[in-house]
């Protein structure tokens, strides 16, 4: 089955950076922007599953996940059910991440009802 | 006051010559128009919070009113690393911005091999000039950044290294990196509440070679968390925080107020959702992960050790936010470069 894959470090950068930017080298405003949205519409537009790969990269600040993935709703106005229903994310070395990119997806969502 | 003084100055150059008089200027006094600051004899922000915090407050109004200053290191018995980049970067802010700073040596051998090593003795005879980026001391042992964005590939690199004193060879370390990214990103946002990244944060890391350990001390001099928190505007999710923390939460000063940030109550409070780990408290979940060691912050006049859970008031606000941690071999970490 046809499906799009993400990695951190292969796609975007071994050392991810902060949220925007303006702050710093790698930020997660600059993932989503040439990385994450380009390929996360493209999987929604032909309905096919996505993975991201969280794994082997140097660590996370919580803003540049929240930034990424909390943007895709809140910048680009992708669908949270769409984006739910085909992602999937992998964290083996880090899984708490997991939960927290979830909570970052739902409450970008729940912002967006307002 | 100043006739006074020229008095006793011409009674003392009587019988010198012209030429004697600027040898004795410049050889024999050199300092003598210096504030002499005396530093505390255990010169330590973990051990010694309030010393360092007066000492600290006195360079800083001698900063403030541009003011030449001498600090006295010779008394000081106990000099800890994470004192180092307290004294790396007053002397560079002094110096940097053209205000002179100079000072003696500790007598005490131990105290003074540890400024030789930090380079702080070498550095006290340059001239700095305002700059984005500083980079002192030497790898092997204590090294000292400054700077003002977020450097995730610095951080990258220094884990690199700590990681080659702790296990011998390359591991990763998420846990250091989020703290880093976190605190630079604390002072990159939270430092200067008018202004986003005028401030520098510091960075010194020692590597302690014989106990296979590693330690940061991070510092900036911003408002501090607490003024922070204060000086929220309109349109923040923190504005009027505290007002709303006490509706819910009973706390008596700051000490107990940090502890309440540190345990993730305040973030709840404000956005009334789970805690996800950012900032001061996403570190101290790092911490609970044992993906570093050691904890401590001072912030404003609060010392809070994590990991003996004791949050104490300090005599002086400290204007700033310091953070200390250490990396051992019993911390979490990953193999495989990235």
């Amino acid at each position: 089955m046809e499906k799009i894959e993400i990695s951190v470090l292969k796609h975007f950068s071994p050392t991810p950076g902060p949220r925007y930017i303006h702050e710093g080298k790698f930020s997660g405003e600059l993932f989503r922007q040439t990385v994450l949205y380009p390929k996360v519409s493209e999987a929604i537009e032909k309905n096919i599953p996505f993975e991201v790969n969280l794994d082997k990269t140097a660590g996370y600040g919580t803003s540049f996940l929240e930034e990424s993935f909390g943007g895709l709703i809140r910048i680009h106005k992708l669908s949270y059910d769409k984006i739910l229903s085909l992602m999937t994310l992998i964290s083996k070395e880090e899984d708490y991440l997991i939960d927290d990119v979830n909570e970052y997806l739902n409450d970008a969502n729940e912002e967006s009802k307002k | 006051m100043f006739k006074e003084y020229k008095t006793k100055k011409n009674k003392a150059d009587q019988g010198i010559s012209q030429p004697q008089r600027e040898y004795k200027r410049k050889f024999e006094e050199p300092f003598k128009d210096y504030k002499r600051i005396q530093a505390p004899e255990i010169l330590s922000f973990i051990d010694n919070p309030v010393g360092v915090v007066e000492f600290i407050s006195d360079l800083k109004k001698h900063y403030d009113d541009k003011k030449k200053v001498f600090v006295v290191l010779n008394d000081v018995k106990i000099i800890t690393y994470d004192a180092i980049v307290v004294l790396l970067s007053i002397m560079v802010k002094f110096k940097a911005n053209k205000i002179d700073f100079n000072g003696d040596f500790p007598t005490n051998q131990n105290a003074r091999d540890i400024l030789t090593e930090s380079k702080f003795l070498k550095y006290l005879y340059q001239h700095f000039k305002e700059e984005e980026r500083y980079e002192l001391g030497q790898k092997s042992s204590i090294h000292t950044h400054a700077w003002k964005d977020v450097d995730s590939e610095l951080g990258n690199e220094l884990i690199k290294n700590a990681s080659k004193t702790v296990w011998g060879d390359e591991r990763r370390c998420q846990g250091v990196q989020r703290t880093l990214i976190e605190l630079m990103l604390n002072t990159n946002n939270h430092a200067d509440d008018s202004k986003k990244g005028e401030k520098h944060w510091w960075l010194s890391v020692h590597h302690d070679k014989i106990n296979g350990k590693v330690s940061f001390a991070f510092i900036d001099f911003g408002v501090g968390v607490f003024t922070s928190l204060n000086n929220k505007r309109h349109g923040s999710k923190f504005f009027g925080i505290l007002d709303k923390l006490k509706e819910k939460v009973k706390y008596g000063n700051n000490a107990e107020l940090l502890k309440l940030i540190m345990d993730g109550t305040l973030h709840r409070t404000a956005t009334g959702k789970p805690y996800h780990g950012k900032g001061l408290p996403g570190i101290n979940k790092v911490r609970e992960r044992n993906q570093i060691n050691n904890l401590n912050i001072i912030t404003n006049n609060v010392h809070a050790n994590l990991n003996s859970n004791e949050f104490n008031i300090l005599p002086k606000s400290f204007s700033g936010t310091f953070v200390y941690w250490e990396l051992n071999n019993q911390n979490v970490n990953c193999y495989g470069e990235n």
